[in-house]
């Protein structure tokens, strides 16, 4: 792994080896997570298929009539179904998705959402990422385990962000969470020669200041995390070797960085990734069918990858997307703004199968699908039964857990 | 996240500081007198900080007559507007007319098929994002050269509080200039009077959905909002009075062939309605002058004004103070903030680099410290890495403040927007700049002084000036002016990653 000269270098090889070391102390003294059986050491990868996945396109219902009538020219036929069972099936891109799933290792909950569904991308996804359909909050779901988990402080990757601005599901009381565009993009830059460097490390470590503030502290401590992390992160990561071929799309990028933190020791619970834009208002196939297909091909490679590093059991994954789509196809070849839609688990502790009750189409009101599931429910049973974190208070209520995990 | 230095309360990354509050003394006018320090922290708080020119005339005046030339702004009518905003409207005047003269994308009478729509809907589109983009820019430049800073810095404020967001829903971009207009126009001005406006504002009308509302099927999300978030907070009204200020506001529309709001007599409920305790046949504009009633609303105001001005999660006494003043002043706000920025609290080391900076305060306070005219698009890319995308709040809440501010990828977009800027050609014919002495300790004590108004330790002036000199290098001195330039850039660049540096 190369780092360009553009980025800070350590304040001095001594203290990073030594607080690497002492991250890895931190992390492994963490592991296992609370209230797990000794051993599991366990991660939870979430996905974001931003835009809104259209889900009857994604799973297929395939044997309903009025699915073919509402969609006369962007309905999937039926003959190209991956078909799972006589009513549903996989969209023909997610070939590599439906041998995972024929092997076990995917789970489909069907028709997740929530009450009085949001239409906007943005409401709709801030609810998703809070978890709070009716009020606003500052925190992520997501953020609220990192501050419930009690996980070591010092350890700088507890959650990771696969983005270029931290995602509000991630967005924390008490844990600062990295949000890492790339390995390479994620670093502070020196001037030409790099002699600002160590010079950079002393002034913003200072502590003699001739005033006092009440967020001093905090910006010291973002400002040691900030530099420590971006020259940490190379060196902890360095010894993983890729074992698989990743798609070469932004999405594989991100995956192939997931799988090298996982396999890299470095006591990260949390990454969050996104793909999309699955926003087909317009000539919606060859759009979706596209992203469903590089995200099937991605999760192959992420799990052949950490399969060969012996880490597929210690990786779930989860999608969410903010909203379903419209049953009835529009005049563009497209759907609209919809509501419920199925959702994946992938990998680690799965019990493949689908779950859940596919809504039923009859009852779309305005073309929206109900929800069956409501998706604090899929939640709390990924902090339960994955992270093993009580959901209560992280979801503000108590909701019923699904069997999907073993 | 929490200071973890300090024992006050964490309101949702809202932390005050420490030490006792002398409230006989808190809202007084200061006795003393200006310096470098105090005229920073006065521009940094009622504007986006001083070039060091601004720096030291402030410093020359008595605190009195500094706010009051900060508070009796010059006007600004005079100011550039934006240019070539796209106007939804006008665009579709413009084909029809082309579709009659045979031209454009409907010549011949040709019916919007899906190719046509889609088309249609894709320029549309891009233009709108283009437009905003525009603005964006508009106003950071505003923000570094208008003559009024408090001005702007209001609006800022106004449009984290009483937020809609661009493109969504309808709102086109022409709203969004006349929104933003709105709110300079009211940047000191009355309260109520602008609440009963912003109500009444096409983009508002939009983004929370009052538009569609009528008195058969009234939408309840403004009337809400309006409650919760703009005026009195949670837990301060009820789901009743919800409800029945819903059938208040119904009939404020948006006339989608102007782009203008409108009141439609048929659309509203004439009913007698039930509000916080008083009955009648109430309009939209009798339910902000009830809510404005309210004790709670001063004291919702009074500790808005306080986080944004003076320092975060103020003591409640300091509120109640505040909210009494807002009250005597019938919700003027050129007095109450003329108050808070002349107070002994105000110049106290309670409220001295007591606030993180926002995006906003950080990238244009860097363009004036650095002397630079214009905000570039490093500025405007800044901006969205920093999380505060200008006519694009996260949500109706606005911008969380306060630590929400700070993460490491926030602040390294903070670092690496600084290390570009200092880049700048321009930055080296910038006067102090060019000024700067060849004795690396005394440029070391320029650097900081201009920049951080002396806020760093000893330590980090002889690591500065260790730097200017090159260690086992050529000394500042007696390098040839371009790399006298290089280093002197890299020097301003260190001084601006200083911890103060975020603090405003």
């Amino acid at each position: 792994m190369k780092r360009g000269n553009f980025l800070l270098g350590a304040v001095s090889g001594i203290t990073v080896v030594a607080s690497a070391d002492h991250i890895f102390a931190q992390a492994l003294a963490a592991s296992p997570l609370p209230g797990l059986p000794a051993g599991q050491n366990r991660t939870l990868v979430l996905v974001n298929l931003q835009g809104g996945n259209d889900g009857l396109n994604c799973i297929v219902p395939h044997g309903d009539a009025q699915y073919y009538r509402l969609r006369p020219t962007i309905g999937i036929a039926q003959a190209q179904v991956l078909a799972i069972d006589g009513q549903i099936g996989f969209n023909p891109a997610m070939k590599s998705l439906k041998d995972m799933y024929d092997k076990g290792s995917v789970a489909i909950v069907q028709g997740v959402g929530y009450p009085q569904p949001d239409h906007s991308h943005f409401r709709s996804t801030e609810i998703w990422q809070t978890a709070a359909p009716d009020k606003y909050l500052h925190t992520g779901w997501l953020g609220r385990y990192l501050d419930d988990a009690g996980l070591p402080k010092a350890n700088l990757f507890n959650g990771v962000a696969v983005s270029q601005v931290l995602p509000e599901v991630m967005i924390s009381e008490t844990v600062d969470v990295p949000a890492i565009p790339s390995e390479r993009g994620y670093g502070l830059v020196s001037d030409r020669n790099g002699a600002s460097r160590s010079t950079y490390g002393q002034v913003v470590r200072d502590t003699n200041l001739p005033f006092a503030s009440p967020y001093l502290s905090h910006v010291m401590e973002i400002e040691d995390h900030a530099q420590r992390g971006s020259e940490e992160l190379p060196k902890l990561t360095a010894g993983y070797k890729t074992q698989a071929t990743y798609p070469a799309t932004p999405l594989g990028r991100s995956l192939a960085l997931a799988a090298q933190i996982v396999g890299s020791n470095i006591g990260t619970k949390v990454i969050y990734i996104q793909h999309g834009s699955f926003d087909t208002h317009v000539s919606q196939q060859a759009t979706q069918n596209r992203l469903l297909g590089e995200f099937s091909d991605a999760m192959k490679a992420f799990y052949d990858d950490l399969g060969a590093h012996g880490n597929d059991g210690s990786v779930l994954t989860l999608t969410f997307s903010e909203f379903g789509r419209r049953l009835e196809e529009n005049a563009n070849r497209g759907t609209d703004h919809g509501e419920a839609s199925p959702l994946f688990l992938i990998g680690g502790g799965v019990k493949g199968g689908t779950y859940g009750t596919y809504p039923q189409l009859g009852s779309a009101n305005m073309g929206n699908l109900p929800f069956t599931t409501d998706f604090r429910s899929v939640y709390a049973t990924v902090l339960e039964r994955w992270l093993g974190r009580p959901s209560t208070k992280i979801l503000a209520g108590t909701y019923p857990t699904l069997p999907v995990l073993t | 996240m929490a200071s973890s230095q300090t024992t006050s309360v964490d309101v949702g990354g809202l932390v005050r500081p420490t030490g006792r509050l002398d409230m006989a003394q808190a809202l007084e006018p200061y006795a003393g007198t200006l310096d470098e320090r105090s005229a920073a922290h006065l521009l940094r708080r009622a504007g986006f900080g001083g070039a060091p020119n601004d720096i030291a005339r402030v410093a020359a005046m008595q605190p009195a007559d500094a706010v009051e030339s900060l508070v009796r702004f010059p006007s600004t009518s005079g100011l550039p507007a934006p240019t070539d905003l796209f106007d939804p409207i006008a665009y579709r005047q413009q084909l029809v007319q082309q579709a009659r003269a045979g031209q454009g994308m409907f010549a011949g009478g040709a019916r919007l098929t899906p190719d046509k729509r889609r088309e249609l809907g894709k320029d549309v589109r891009q233009a709108e994002r283009q437009s905003i983009l525009a603005l964006q820019r508009w106003w950071l430049d505003r923000m570094l050269a208008t003559p009024a800073p408090l001005q702007e810095k209001m609006a800022l404020y106004f449009h984290g509080h009483f937020t809609s967001a661009a493109i969504q829903k309808g709102v086109s971009p022409e709203m969004v200039f006349d929104q933003n207009q709105l709110f300079r126009q009211y940047a000191l001005g009355n309260l109520r009077s602008l609440t009963r406006d912003i109500s009444k504002d096409p983009a508002m009308l939009l983004y929370l959905d009052n538009a569609g509302s009528d008195a058969a099927h009234p939408n309840e999300n403004y009337a809400r909002e309006l409650m919760e978030l703009f005026t009195l907070g949670v837990d301060h009204y009820s789901e009743t009075d919800v409800r029945e200020a819903a059938r208040a506001w119904t009939g404020w529309t948006v006339d989608r062939r102007t782009g203008q709001a409108a009141f439609v007599a048929s659309r509203h409920d004439n009913g007698s309605k039930t509000f916080l305790g008083r009955t009648g046949n109430f309009t939209g504009d009798d339910i902000v002058d009830i809510i404005f009633d309210q004790p709670q609303c001063a004291t919702f105001f009074a500790t808005s004004l306080l986080n944004y001005f003076v320092y975060n999660n103020p003591e409640p006494e300091l509120v109640a103070a505040v909210a009494a003043s807002l009250r005597k002043h019938d919700y003027e706000i050129a007095p109450v903030v003329s108050m808070l920025l002349r107070s002994n609290v105000f110049y106290s080391d309670r409220a001295y680099r007591a606030l993180i900076k926002s995006p906003a305060e950080f990238v244009v306070g860097t363009y004036k410290s650095l002397g630079l005219a214009q905000v570039d698009g490093i500025g405007l890319r800044a901006m969205r890495a920093m999380g505060q995308i200008l006519f694009y709040p996260p949500n109706v809440a606005g911008w969380p403040p306060g630590a929400n501010w700070m993460t490491s990828q926030m602040l390294i977009s903070r670092q690496n927007f600084v290390a570009a800027l200092v880049n700048e050609p321009a930055v080296g014919e910038t006067a102090w700049v060019a000024a700067l002495p060849d004795d690396a300790a005394k440029a070391s004590h320029d650097l900081v002084a201009t920049l951080l108004q002396g806020d760093a330790s000893k330590q980090s002036f002889v690591q500065l000036a260790s730097y200017l000199d090159g260690t086992n290098t050529s000394a500042l001195g007696a390098l040839s002016t371009e790399n006298r330039d290089e280093r002197l850039r890299g020097a301003a660049y260190l001084t601006m990653a200083m911890p103060a540096y975020q603090l405003n």
